[in-house]
């Protein structure tokens, strides 16, 4: 269970039979030892029933989502209509051609990008790698030190972002990456997460690797991070989205328009007094998909639950 | 079935404690803090710090902080525009908190099983959070609208003879507020919860089903005591994020009508970079802070109690 | 297999374009003022959305070869906010333009402007409309280059279909007679006789311009006709009610451009935009103006605007050019520059006004160009360090006033209550 190849690997054996030498969750246990038929039945209808119930979910959730998409077709001056309007009285559909000449759209998708993808790399490393120190070391200070990270998470940017500012244009830093990339990799949040996560996995564990001899580096790295890959896929699927659609902090700090986001592309279009919502939900859109991409690929590591056993074996 | 729950955690390092071990282990400790935490003091304590420091003092940004003591202080407790957001915030907190944690857990346990399409109906939950603010605004005070909103026609064909004003009404446009922000944050904290049910032992699922246990008891006995940690997280980050909750007023009601909808983090703002008072804006968050601190300890000390 | 194939990919995508983002990222670099040229920075909101900054820079450019003007380009949505941070940070970009005067009295009280009194004068401040406001105690830290008032726009081929003759000459009861009877329904759409846009400043700030009263006296009784106007309208259905138009962040510009209102009490700003508008055949309205509606009917017209300036940062790199490229933006050259885009430049005469009606589309009837000409503009919000924080209060109270949550009588009485006690601290 050390290394990600080996390890997706096993996922996709769960997937297709359970296993016995998998992690089979407890539903599957059941659905593979006791093939008795009623049971089957029951199981059968349960589907169908949870199958409807999300269904009516997901619709009741997309709706302005789906308006959202629906103005994205339109001309600027039928989105805001009174009463609202569902289906475009005609299909605007060069919006989403003009986007990427009205705005440098590619560059600024690119600039997101790298700042989500940088941002998240290291709070997810140097997140893990704190939470460690926070929930499986004792020392002194400790549940202090954890408090202020805590706390600070509690006031608001708005108050802190003129001092803080200040500070990074005597650094020199304002206007580039590097101060986004400062200011965000830190955060409390992924130590937050992280350190919850790793409460819930036993002590034992570690007990039992610190005897075979290894290092609390050497159990962070082969024990912990293996075990925790679905909080470690939570934490960089929403480090990502927040950075992704983080509004103020670019606003601040980016000024070059080779900089900036797509958050702040977007905003472009709200003019002084009027606002092109066409366009601006022409370009949401575009901007849910990398989302959309990331989660996909984050949510295949919510399905394997954790066999202690296996473990203190 | 209790003795089942979580396998308690003994204290490793005390046990062999002497003061060499104690030593060490805070030098290990800290180097595996030390990387998040230069970055964090530099970056966000010493400006959080300075902050604070600026809620005793006059200051407009432009020139030189004056030392003012506590006139900050004292003209904010004398404020009704205080009050209201204080209140405001609270109330926004004790509707949003609950009922966000509990739709999330739901969706988590909905969604944590295998069926075919379920990173699809995952992704789903998940839109709201990432859809347009101003989408959500608009679909959700059009689904608002007093007169020919489809919730009051609703309520109208179940036999409620005043629906209310929704967003244009002082008294139910907080309600409006959290009914919207709660459907936008459960997919989000449904991720967290995810996350969280992973790493329940399926074992103990297994002994209680031995032991006899309905869904129900499994439910109470296993998932719940083993999801703590994670049940913490979120009480914690919605509780901060409720007490911060900005864009979504801003965008929804932008705190109307008149105050009803105001927030602390709006004053924050209007009065700090809106009108240049930062020692004043400073000042309210300072009690902002304090507040949730208070919380936060509290509840710490109670997830530490159930622990043991 | 299928599911690592797709994780594959996804990884590389996002990798390729996380390289490519770097290589953006490290883009091209920051433009340099050519070979001996100076380089002059002016911040600007939202510069593609806003063509008046590119067409002064352009001619100033052209008339003067040896500057190179960069602008900075902010948003305009929290345009102040981001300048404030900026010059905390001690920011040192030339022209600081400024958005409002609430901001410029912030500015200019707290000494983060420099004081260009001979600049206005050779101007000369009766030419320029608005440069009132930016008399701080005989001081002037800012010179307006454009200046914005209010008007009335109507549909034309709607009022031919009602049988109304063009708005002329309107007081607040012919105004809101017409309204009534310029509404219809038909084929459940319906046609609004004006539509009122939710800024306080469609009732509180044109009451106050045609009572002669001040916006932050804390006595606001001079109000109180003006809602009774206003929600006469929006009771009888002749406009779209407030609620609605908050809730669902109605646009005034579909309410024009859509003929689903044949009246709009608006700023002249709009003109710009619906020129293009029509221009691009993204609306075929048949619109004309006319002077705001008036208290008395004693021919006289007075309106409320607000004007734009220029001013000069403290801690500009360039002082000197600064102030000669203000001085060459508000004066005659930097006037016609802008009204050839249909932006109302605030230095007026008849040259320039007989100008901006030879602008492509626009409306050459006589009442559109004696609307174009008030006898009186008064400020929207007078200059003040009060008005940031009466301005917060006095949109609350308009919105509960709107909404029918209070009545006018007692929305007033807050109001007075509220600035009293905590603006003016009496």
């Amino acid at each position: 269970m050390t290394n990600m190849a080996e390890d997706l690997k096993a996922t996709h054996v769960t997937d297709a039979a359970s296993s016995p030498s998998g992690a089979p969750s407890a539903e599957d246990r059941r659905r593979t030892d006791r093939k008795r038929s009623p049971r089957e039945q029951k199981k059968r209808t349960a589907n169908m029933v949870i199958y409807g119930v999300l269904v009516v979910l997901v619709v009741a959730l997309m709706v302005p989502f789906i308006w959202m998409l629906s103005s994205s077709l339109k001309e600027n001056n039928q989105v805001l209509t009174v009463p609202i309007q569902w289906i475009p009285q005609e299909f605007v559909w060069s919006n989403y051609t003009d986007i990427w000449t009205r705005i440098p759209m590619m560059g600024y998708l690119q600039n997101s990008l790298y700042l989500a993808v940088i941002i998240t790399c290291l709070q997810v490393l140097t997140g893990s790698l704190a939470a460690y120190g926070f929930s499986k070391v004792r020392f002194p200070g400790r549940d202090v030190l954890f408090l202020a990270y805590i706390g600070t998470i509690a006031v608001p940017w708005q108050a802190y972002m003129v001092p803080q500012y200040i500070m990074m244009q005597n650094l020199g830093l304002t206007n580039s990456f590097n101060a986004l990339i400062l200011l965000q990799a830190f955060g409390a949040f992924g130590v937050f997460l992280m350190r919850q996560y790793y409460m819930t996995i036993p002590d034992e564990l570690c007990e039992a690797a610190r005897i075979d001899g290894l290092s609390e580096y050497g159990i962070w790295a082969r024990v912990i991070l293996p075990l925790s890959k679905p909080a470690l896929a939570s934490l960089a699927l929403l480090t990502f989205v927040n950075t992704w659609n983080d509004y103020m902090g670019p606003f601040i700090y980016l000024t070059s328009n080779r900089l900036w986001t797509v958050q702040l592309g977007l905003r472009s279009f709200v003019g002084q007094f009027d606002a092109e919502y066409a366009m601006i939900m022409t370009g949401s859109v575009i901007s849910v998909i990398p989302i959309l991409i990331i989660f996909l690929i984050g949510q295949r590591y919510f399905i394997q639950g954790i066999a202690t056993s296996g473990m203190k074996g | 079935m209790t003795t089942e729950t979580i396998p308690q955690a003994p204290a490793p390092v005390q046990s062999r404690g002497n003061r060499k071990q104690a030593r060490r282990n805070t030098l290990i400790g800290w180097t595996f803090i030390l990387p998040n935490f230069l970055g964090f003091l530099a970056f966000t304590l010493i400006p959080v710090v300075a902050a604070f420091a600026l809620s005793f003092m006059e200051w407009s940004s432009f020139s030189a902080p004056k030392w003012i003591g506590l006139a900050n202080f004292e003209r904010m407790f004398a404020s009704d525009s205080f009050w209201i957001a204080l209140r405001n915030t609270v109330v926004y907190a004790l509707g949003h908190v609950p009922l966000t944690m509990a739709l999330a857990l739901l969706l988590a346990m909905l969604l944590n099983r295998k069926l075919k399409g379920i990173g699809f109906f995952r992704v789903a939950i998940f839109f709201p959070y990432i859809t347009s603010l101003v989408a959500v605004a608009v679909v959700w005070n059009m689904l608002f609208s007093p007169d020919s909103g489809p919730i009051n026609q609703f309520l109208g064909a179940i036999g409620i003879a005043n629906p209310p004003g929704w967003t244009s009404s002082s008294d139910w446009a907080m309600p409006a507020v959290i009914i919207t922000s709660v459907w936008r944050d459960m997919g989000y904290y449904m991720v967290l919860y995810l996350a969280g049910l992973q790493a329940i032992p399926t074992e103990l699922y297994e002994a209680a089903e031995v032991d006899g246990a309905s869904a129900w008891q499994r439910f109470w006995n296993v998932t719940i005591p083993s999801l703590r940690p994670t049940t913490f997280f979120v009480v914690v980050m919605l509780t901060v994020s409720s007490f911060k909750v900005f864009d979504l007023i801003v965008v929804m009601t932008n705190g109307g009508p008149g105050r009803s909808t105001t927030v602390l983090s709006q004053l924050i703002y209007q009065e700090g970079i809106g009108e240049g008072k930062f020692g004043y804006s400073s000042a309210i968050s300072l009690v902002l802070f304090i507040i949730v601190l208070t919380v936060t300890v509290l509840q710490f000390k109670i997830q530490q109690r159930r622990e043991r | 297999m299928k599911r690592t194939t797709l994780a594959a990919i996804a990884l590389a995508v996002t990798a390729g374009l996380g390289l490519t983002g770097c290589a953006g990222a490290a883009g091209p670099a920051e433009p340099q003022a050519a070979e001996g040229k100076t380089r002059l920075t002016v911040s600007v909101w939202n510069y593609e959305g806003t063509p008046e900054f590119k067409a002064l820079f352009d001619s100033y450019e052209a008339a003067n070869p040896n500057i190179d003007i960069e602008p900075v380009d902010i948003l305009a949505d929290d345009y102040p906010q981001k300048v404030t941070t900026m010059l905390a940070g001690g920011d040192t970009t030339d022209v600081l333009t400024m958005k409002n005067v609430i901001d410029y009295s912030r500015y200019a009280n707290n000494g983060q402007l420099q004081e260009i009194n001979d600049v206005v004068d050779k101007v000369g401040k009766d030419n320029l409309a608005g440069t009132d406001a930016f008399n701080i105690d005989g001081k002037y830290f800012a010179a307006p280059y454009r200046q914005d008032f209010w008007l009335l726009y109507y549909n034309k081929d709607l009022f031919k279909a009602a049988g109304i003759e063009d708005p002329k000459d309107l007081t607040w009861e012919k105004y809101t007679e017409i309204a009534k009877k310029l509404s219809t329904e038909a084929d459940g759409k319906k046609t609004y006789g004006t539509y009122h846009h939710i800024w306080r400043s469609v009732v509180q700030a044109i009451a106050a311009a045609q009572n002669g009263a001040d916006q932050n006296s804390g006595d606001y009784g001079f109000m109180e006709d003006q809602y009774n106007t206003a929600l006469d309208l929006q009771k009888s259905g002749a406009t779209l009610d407030f609620g609605t138009a908050k809730s669902q962040k109605t646009s005034y510009r579909t309410m024009f451009e859509s003929g689903q209102a044949a009246m709009m009490p608006m700023g002249t700003w709009y003109i710009a935009g619906i020129l293009q508008a029509k221009k691009d055949g993204k609306t075929n309205v048949n619109w004309g103006l006319a002077p705001m509606p008036q208290k008395n009917d004693d021919g006289k017209v007075t309106t409320f605007g607000s004007p734009t300036a220029f001013a000069v940062n403290k801690n500009a790199t360039h002082s000197d050019e600064a102030k000669k490229f203000i001085e060459w933006a508000a004066g005659e050259e930097g006037a016609k520059a802008i009204s050839k885009i249909g932006v109302v430049p605030a230095l007026q005469n008849d040259a320039i006004t007989a100008e901006y009606f030879k602008l492509d589309g626009m409306p050459t009837d006589e009442l559109s160009k004696k609307a174009f000409t008030p006898d009186t503009t008064e400020l929207e919000m007078p200059v003040s360090d009060k008005s940031a924080a009466t301005d917060k209060i006095l949109n609350q109270e308009h919105d509960l006033v709107m909404v029918g949550e209070r009545s006018v009588s007692d929305g007033i009485a807050e109001m007075g209550k509220r600035v009293t006690s905590e603006v003016l601290g009496k």
